[in-house]
């Protein structure tokens, strides 16, 4: 009992890096650009794409609702990110800080960092995200979910052999 | 600064074999799933079971060994939990927001592959 009602915050860091075959203007672009960016940032994955609006300039504010389609770990309950433009620099880079609630409840609050460089290939991504997940959001309900989709995988693995 | 870099297998690793024979019995994914609810005490984790008491201690030592679950005596109650080192929702969120924006990476580059519509 002690441990589930623990307010835990968890912070994390990781970075992701890709290399695209073509300029850091066009990339850029691609985050400038609502239809572009919805494309590729909002559609895909087990959800449904239910608003997505942005205002891309420091200071404006960008928000997804994106749904979970039947048969996910959480059908029906939506996943919704708050997102603020921090800082933007024209082919170099953008910095955002953004929330994502699952329903009702927030678990997490990010800052995270797209840096854009120039190479003989093309153009280097660096994105960098500096996470703080609430473990406490997660709730019973969660947690029961993420138990019991581990015992069907591990079911299914189990009538396999 | 410091980076973490995805792990590819957890370092909590458990004896998967323990874990698949521990998994294996209905009775034993019944409790797993009742204590990943809330810890329990043996005797009201026995309760809806149909089975003995003896019976669901058998249970609870394989499911003990497998590192699922815990259990700690306190005065005369022995209560049942869930043991979740390494299998916090925290982590499981952090691999799914990863794998995520490296989805969202593959389109972007899918996109920035096609020719510009101007």
């Amino acid at each position: 009992m002690k441990a589930m009602e623990k307010q835990a915050v968890t912070h994390h860091t990781y970075v992701i890096e890709r290399s695209y075959p073509t300029t850091p203007e066009r990339v850029f672009a691609a985050f400038s650009d609502p239809a572009k960016k919805r494309r590729w940032y909002a559609t895909g994955g087990n959800c449904e794409v239910e608003e997505f609006e942005m205002d891309f300039r420091v200071g404006g504010n960008e928000r997804t609702v994106r749904r979970f389609k039947p048969g996910s770990p959480f059908p029906g309950v939506a996943l919704i990110n708050h997102t603020n433009y921090q800082d933007i620099v024209p082919g170099q880079r953008v910095v955002i800080a953004y929330t994502m609630a699952l329903g009702e409840k927030r678990i997490s609050a990010s800052l995270a960092t797209f840096e854009f460089s120039p190479t003989e290939a093309g153009t280097n991504l660096i994105f960098t995200e500096q996470a703080a997940f609430f473990e406490a959001a997660d709730g019973t309900k969660m947690r029961e979910d993420g138990w019991r989709k581990i015992l069907e995988n591990l079911a299914a693995e189990l009538a396999r052999s | 600064m410091q980076t973490k870099r995805r792990r590819l297998v957890p370092s909590h690793r458990v004896n998967i074999d323990r874990v698949f024979h521990a998994l294996g019995d209905p009775t034993r994914r019944a409790m797993v799933e009742k204590l990943s609810q809330r810890p329990l005490s043996v005797s009201l984790l026995a309760k809806p079971l149909a089975i003995s008491l003896a019976a669901v201690i058998q249970h609870l030592e394989i499911l003990e060994k497998s590192g699922l679950v815990q259990t700690e005596k306190v005065g005369r109650v022995r209560t049942c939990s869930i043991k979740t080192a390494g299998l916090s929702i925290a982590e499981q969120w952090l691999d799914e927001r990863r794998t995520t924006w490296e989805q969202r990476f593959d389109r972007l580059g899918d996109l920035l592959a096609e020719p510009d519509e101007n």
